[in-house]
């Protein structure tokens, strides 16, 4: 596999902008409040360096191997990096609303199928089955990581739900990622490979440098503080619990009596 | 030929996604950018203290004074009318709510509380437009408004709470609103 000038601009530049990153995390100490998130990039710099050793030194089946070997992770952890995301925006408190869970698994549950079936339609033109998968399995990662956040986006926003600065920076991120990334697959399995490989080249390139934009989106977003929230004195939230209590307590009387 | 089921599906599937996120963003942008007077301006006009009589003869046990007529509860609420003003304030309650959990996270508790309290509100009212439908608003009113002017009265009294115990800027404009 002959690497171009573009490959490896686009190589050094992601690595460049990972460390960049997973240092503002490590430093701005995002890191605990998104450890999957942190060891995504984390994930990303070892791959980054892991990949160009091997295509170096062990030869393009080792670095394909390689590649899905991370690649696999890669959609794992992105899929951590939602439920973390989702328990920031709907469990702020620790809990979560009944309403909101049950929504939001029907929802993605909807999605799954939704992205299935576009998986299943899609019939790539390539020289192998393994190359088959991979398409395809491309498409799908997209596709429901796009559903994924556009769900989270429509329900926190109709059920009220803020979004804390650090919180919405990564989101959209992804999000924008994922859409274009519906785009980019599409176009991966429309082109194929079959009679040439140009054209998936030039789609991935520009899947790369958009990724690049998202990375350095996240470094600025990251970088910078978020408003501090208020603590709730510990009067009024005692004060707001009894009254919930006794509200309770009065609605449910009013629901078990009856009036002539 | 083969792709085209893909290239369409994927297509209108591109479309719909880019489109809900837009949607909802641009309304998230819309709703952040409205101060808080204009979320109070949304609250419609109601007879407070008519409203608090209805709710608390319901709430306050009292074993010697006599319950409101079913009459004199219709026209206190202003019958089907007074219910629609008290179905499209409890929106305004929950974005009244919502709205402090700027400062305070926990908030987001009261705002649920109210929402599960607006959809029971809304279940009366919506028995009642039934019922007069079918010709039975009289004999079922007392029943469901009384309930429904109850449980409103609780939220807004929630929601004193919450702004008063909170320190938030409006309290004395809330107060003076519901």
């Amino acid at each position: 596999m002959h690497l171009t000038g573009i490959d490896l601009l686009l190589w050094a530049l992601t690595l460049l902008e990972h460390i960049v990153l997973l240092a503002v995390l490590i430093f701005r100490h995002r890191a605990r409040r998104f450890p999957a998130f942190t060891a995504l990039i984390a994930t990303n710099v070892f791959r980054t360096i892991v990949l160009y050793f091997t295509l170096r030194h062990a030869g393009a089946e080792a670095y394909f191997y390689t590649y899905w070997s991370f690649a696999f992770l890669d959609i794992a952890l992105q899929f951590v990096i939602v439920y973390e995301l989702v328990t920031h925006v709907f469990r702020p408190v620790g809990a979560w609303d009944s309403d909101v869970r049950r929504i939001f698994l029907w929802l993605s549950g909807a999605s799954l199928l939704v992205a299935s079936l576009l998986t299943w339609l899609d019939t790539p033109a390539t020289r192998s089955l393994r190359a088959t998968v991979v398409m395809k399995g491309e498409f799908f990662s997209s596709a429901l990581m796009a559903e994924l956040f556009v769900i989270m986006l429509a329900l926190s926003f109709t059920m009220g739900f803020p979004w804390r600065t650090h919180v919405a920076r990564i989101t959209q991120g992804f999000g924008v990622y994922s859409i274009f990334g519906i785009l980019t697959n599409g176009a991966h399995s429309y082109f194929g490979t079959a009679s040439n490989t140009h054209t998936y080249s030039v789609v991935s390139h520009i899947r790369i440098s958009l990724y690049c934009v998202c990375v350095a989106y996240w470094i600025f977003g990251l970088a910078k503080e978020e408003p501090e929230n208020r603590q709730m004195p510990e009067q009024l939230r005692l004060e707001l619990r009894d009254l919930q209590r006794r509200t309770a307590m009065l609605l449910q009387s009013l629901r078990g009596s009856g009036r002539a | 030929m083969s792709q085209l089921p893909f290239l369409v599906g994927a297509g209108v599937f591109l479309v719909a996604i880019i489109a809900t996120a837009t949607y909802f963003l641009v309304r998230a942008r819309r709703a952040a950018r409205t101060s808080w007077m204009a979320i109070l301006a949304k609250l419609q006009r109601i007879d407070r203290d008519k409203f608090a009589t209805v709710a608390l003869d319901l709430l306050e046990e009292r074993e010697n004074q006599p319950q409101l007529e079913p009459a004199v509860i219709f026209d206190m609420i202003g019958g089907m009318e007074g219910l629609g003003a008290l179905e499209q304030n409890c929106d305004v309650l929950i974005d009244l709510a919502a709205y402090v959990q700027k400062w305070y996270p926990e908030a987001l508790e009261i705002a649920n509380e109210l929402r599960l309290n607006s959809r029971e509100i809304k279940w009366h009212i919506g028995r009642l437009r039934g019922a007069s439908q079918t010709g039975h608003l009289y004999e079922q009113f007392p029943q469901y408004a009384q309930r429904a002017v109850a449980t409103y009265y609780l939220m807004t009294r929630s929601l004193l709470v919450l702004y008063e115990g909170g320190r938030v800027p409006g309290f004395a404009e809330l107060q003076q609103a519901i």
